[in-house]
Formats: structure tokens, sequence, C-alpha cells
């Protein structure tokens, strides 16, 4: 019984510390002065307006991110599909080799990549233009919809495969019957992994932009070094609230767990 | 099983390849496998390739650079560029100060984060579910916005440290003399206790930064773990605690040890919080790195060979954990 409430006790003191820093800057949102404080004084949901609608400088941005996650997680799941599904119907050498050269700028270090497609994009003359971030972003994340991918043609049963293939399925049908709809959840969960790292992503934007045009979180950086605004905190709530909304969307239709690499529910 | 299966799968294909009008399908498989691959060498690998080549170039005056072949940038990186009359260790400071802030915000996270997602598995799949969303939620969270919140939450007028003198914690510490010792660590300054700018901020703002990404590593063993091992381990009458020692933490040794090093790797790069909440003289090569590339000292060959160290690096501990851990297993 102690264990048990000592679990409960450490359980919810992890919850408040992870949500803390988050719950400082939601409150700072409603400050009505120009400065942060928490908690907030003359609480106002002034903020959003200027967010939203009001300040060109802050719309403009939430525009250019919006349109950078879902170009860039649409292309990176048109990528991955292909070397997924080589990784799953082949595995050979070539195809592995494909799949680990897709996932590298995801596993090592941002800053280095950023960098690095800086100088790709001088060569290219795409430095500073909004396609540049969108194909930067879809390079960058590639490594998500290619994992939710391959969890989803794994679990694919073969034995389907095989009742098609002796009913006389061509593999064109076997695709469009079977690996096609056991795969669309994963493939969805993908996406949305990809679109809202994305629009989280800071610092390979910040090389690729060129400070040409700005997103949210080039936006937030900028007003950190010359001193908060609540506005800044207004994105971080919509932020927040956007996460929230996808990942609850992809445990409402997918299987969070299974994804998340637990093993495959019993129900 | 799975054998059966292979074999009847690859005759299906060799069939389709002999029979039908495979000769134009085969041909646009081919197109496209080559344009995939030309795509993704372009966008995923030509990056790293080109941060190699410009690192071998060196500086004109006038914020540009021109390619070349020297190991001069690497020289500076190691020894300093006035060598060898003189020799400075400079950047490979700012590359122990690299390693320090991620092995210690590493091993804090997966220290925390292990018990956590032990209990997390052991709830409900629907509670599970919810907490994966909290979590994975928190996880996207950008690092501008968590460097954000800990600002405000450890700023010296706002914060933590303000919470301290209010409640009259501050006071208390002197009584007791434990500020003085404060003083020494550099958390205090003569009137209040600060966290800006300090060691102890930067490593807690990285750990907390990847801590959700330690629960994610840590489930899939976890919950995947043979819980009858632990019960009956339990029957035969062992506590709670000697059941962890003796039949978890052993049978998780790989799974934590990978969790620490991805990390670690991970954190390398770094770059908000570092800026933000460590003191001058104790930033990181990523800063650096930066500093070099966009900022003010504008020497992109000279970031580009900071880059590739910290990249080497990263993918020398990479590289030492798999040797490690076929090793282990």
């Amino acid at each position: 019984m102690l264990l048990r409430l000592f679990s409960r006790v450490f359980l919810g003191l992890c919850a408040i510390m992870v949500a803390l820093p988050i719950v400082v800057v939601s409150g700072a949102a409603l400050n009505s002065g120009r400065t942060m404080f928490f908690p907030p004084r003359e609480p106002t949901l002034a903020r959003f307006g200027e967010f939203f609608i009001t300040e060109p400088v802050w719309t403009q941005a939430l525009a250019n991110s919006i349109v950078i996650a879902f170009c860039s997680a649409f292309l990176a799941v048109l990528l991955a599909w292909p070397v997924a599904f080589g990784l799953w119907a082949n595995n050979s050498r070539a195809s592995r080799l494909l799949a680990g050269l897709g996932s590298m700028p995801f596993a090592l270090p941002p800053i280095v990549f950023g960098v690095g497609l800086g100088f790709l994009w001088a060569f290219a003359g795409g430095l500073g233009t909004l396609w540049a971030a969108i194909l930067s972003h879809a390079a960058l994340f590639l490594a998500l919809p290619l994992v939710t991918i391959s969890i989803g043609l794994q679990s694919i049963d073969r034995a389907h495969l095989d009742a098609a293939a002796t009913m006389g399925a061509t593999r064109a049908v076997t695709f469009r019957t079977v690996v096609l709809p056991q795969t669309i959840p994963y493939t969805i969960s993908g996406f949305f992994f990809a679109l809202v790292l994305s629009f989280n992503e800071f610092i390979v934007t910040f090389f690729v932009s060129a400070s040409a045009y700005s997103t949210v979180t080039l936006q937030i950086f900028n007003s950190l070094r010359n001193g908060y605004t609540p506005t800044m905190a207004v994105a971080a709530i919509t932020f927040i609230v956007v996460s929230v909304v996808v990942f609850s969307a992809v445990a409402r239709w997918g299987d969070l767990p299974r994804l998340m690499g637990a093993e495959p529910s019993k129900t | 099983m799975s054998d059966v299966t292979q074999a009847s799968v690859v005759p299906r294909r060799q069939q389709s390849a002999a029979a039908g009008p495979a000769v134009p399908a085969r041909d646009h498989g081919r197109i496209l496998r080559q344009l995939l691959w030309g795509v993704i060498l372009v966008l995923c690998v030509a990056p790293f390739m080109l941060v190699f080549v410009i690192s071998l170039g060196h500086k004109i005056e006038g914020a540009s650079w021109e390619l070349g072949f020297s190991f001069e940038n690497y020289r500076r990186v190691f020894v300093g560029a006035n060598w060898p009359e003189e020799i400075t260790y400079l950047y490979l400071q700012k590359l122990y100060y690299s390693l320090y802030y991620a092995l210690i915000a590493a091993v804090l996270a997966v220290v925390t984060a292990f018990p956590f997602t032990y209990l997390l598995t052991g709830l409900s799949r629907r509670a599970q579910a919810a907490w994966l969303v909290f979590l994975l939620s928190s996880l996207s969270l950008s690092e501008v916005f968590i460097v954000m919140g800990w600002d405000v939450l450890l700023s010296n007028r706002s914060g933590l440290p303000m919470v301290f003198k209010e409640t009259g914690l501050t006071q208390w510490l002197k009584d007791v003399g434990w500020f003085g010792q404060l003083r020494e660590w550099g958390l205090a300054n003569p009137r209040n206790i600060k966290f800006k700018t300090s060691v102890l901020a930067t490593v807690l703002t990285m750990a907390y930064l990847v801590w959700p990404y330690a629960v994610i590593l840590l489930y899939p063993p976890l919950s995947r773990l043979d819980r009858t091992l632990t019960e009956a381990a339990r029957t035969m009458g062992a506590g709670p605690w000697t059941v962890m020692r003796s039949v978890v933490l052993p049978s998780l040794r790989l799974p934590i040890f990978g969790s620490v090093l991805l990390l670690f790797v991970f954190l390398l790069g770094v770059y908000v919080a570092v800026t933000v909440f460590a003191e001058p003289a104790k930033q990181t090569m990523a800063v650096s790195v930066y500093e070099a590339v966009r900022g003010n000292t504008l020497n992109a060959p000279f970031g580009a060979a900071q880059a590739v160290v910290l990249l080497i690096t990263a993918a020398l501990f990479l590289v030492a954990g798999q040797w490690l851990s076929r090793r282990g297993s």
C-alpha cells in the first residue's frame, strides 16, 4: 500500500515538473503589460488578438510555420513510403543503407545538419526561400514516418498476403486491398509526428532562413534576445494546444502505445 | 514459420516478373529507385559532405570564404591559431563543456525517467496512452519555449529566487550559514540566491529537454519486460527493492546504457539553452559553431571545422556504444 502511494506521488511529481514551465509560459500570456510576470498582472486576452490578427510580424510568422510544417511533413511521408516499403519487401543491403542514410539527419546533432544545409542552399540558390526550408525539414524528419510506416508494415499478418496471393491477386491488388488499408493509421501518425516537430523546429530553420523570413520559433528566439513580450507566450500556448490535439488524435485513431514500442494490445 | 512465408513470397515475385508485361513496370521501378536515392543523397548526405569540404577551406576578408585544402582550421580547434609559438586550448575547452553538460544532463534524465517509466508501464493501457500524449506534447515543444519557461522560472526578478526571498528561505539560508557555500558554487549573489547564469540551470534545462525522450526510449524495453519474472521473485519473498535491483535493472542494463548514450549525443548539439543559461566562459562548441557561421566572427570554414569535430565526437560515441552493446549481449 505504501508502495502504491509512493508511486502515485512520484508520478504526480513528474507530471508537475513536466508541466511547470509550460504553465508558467501560458500564464504569462495573460499579462496586459509589456513585460512577463508570473502570476500575470491585470489578466487580459488582448495578446491573443495581437498574435492571431493584428500584428503582421506574428501572423506572417505563423503562416510561414504552417506552410513549412504541412508541406515538409507531406514530403517526408512521400519519401518515407517507398524507402520503408523497400525495406519491408526486399530487406536488401541497399534498402537498409538507404533507410540508414535517410535517418542520419535526425540521429546526429541538428546544428551540424543545419550548417550543412545552409551551405547546400547557398550553392543551390535556395537560401532564404520557403521551399528550401520545406525540403530541409522533410529531410530532417524523414526518419519519423519511416519508423512509423515500418512498424505498420511489420504488423501486417503475412497470412493475409498469402491468402491474397492464393486467391490470385496481383501484387498491385494486394498492395491496394491489404497493405495500404492496414498501414494508413501508421502513415497518418508519421505525418503528424513530422508536422508537430517541424512546427517546433528551431535550429535548422535558423540556418536555412538566413533571416529572409521568420517562423514562429525564429520570431520567439529574436524576441528572446530583445526581452520578452507576453505575445510570445500566446505563441507557446498555440503550439502546446496543437501538439496535444494532434497526439490525442493519434492516440484516438491509432495505437499510440504500440507506436511507441509496447507489445501489441491483446484486445 | 517466418522461413515458410519467406519461401512462398519469393517464387510469387519471380512468377509475376516472368509472366506479366513486367518490363515497363520494372523500368518505372528503377527510375523511382534512382530518384529516391538521388533525393536522399542530396538532402540527407550532401549537407554533411559540404560541411566537411568547406572545413578544409579558408576565410577571405569581408565575410566570405573559398575552397581549399588545408587542415589549418582543425589546428586552430585543437591547439590554437598561433601554434607552435603558443598553444591555446580555448576550443577544446568548449568541446569539454559540450561533453560535460551533455553527460550530466543525460544521466540525470535517465536516472529520473527510469522509475517513472517503470511505474508508467504498470498502468492501464488507457492511462498509458494519456500519459504518452502528455509527454509527446512536451517533447515536441520547441527548445525555444522550454528555455523561455525555465528562464521565467529561474530569472532573478520573477521566478524561484523571488519565491526564496519572499518566503524568508533566503534569510534562513543566511542564518544557517549555507548561503556562503551557495555563493561559492555560484548559485547566489550577495543579496539573494540566483540561478542565471549557472551550470545548475544549464544542466537542469537540458535534462528537462530530453526527459520525455528518455521515457520514450525506455518505454519499449520496460513494457516488454516479462512481468512473470518480477512476480516470481515477489512470490519467492523478495521485496520490491530487491526485485528492482536483482531482476529489473540487470535485464535492462543495455537499454539504460543505450538511452544515456543517445540523449548524450543529442545534447551535444543543444544551442538555445546554453546561450541563455551558461556563463560566457563556459559556453559549448555548438554555440561557437553558430558564432562562426552566422554570428559575430563570421568564419564559415572555421565553423564548419568545429561542426566536423562535434560530428566526429558524436559518431565516435555512437560507434563505441554499438561496440560495447554487442560485446555486452
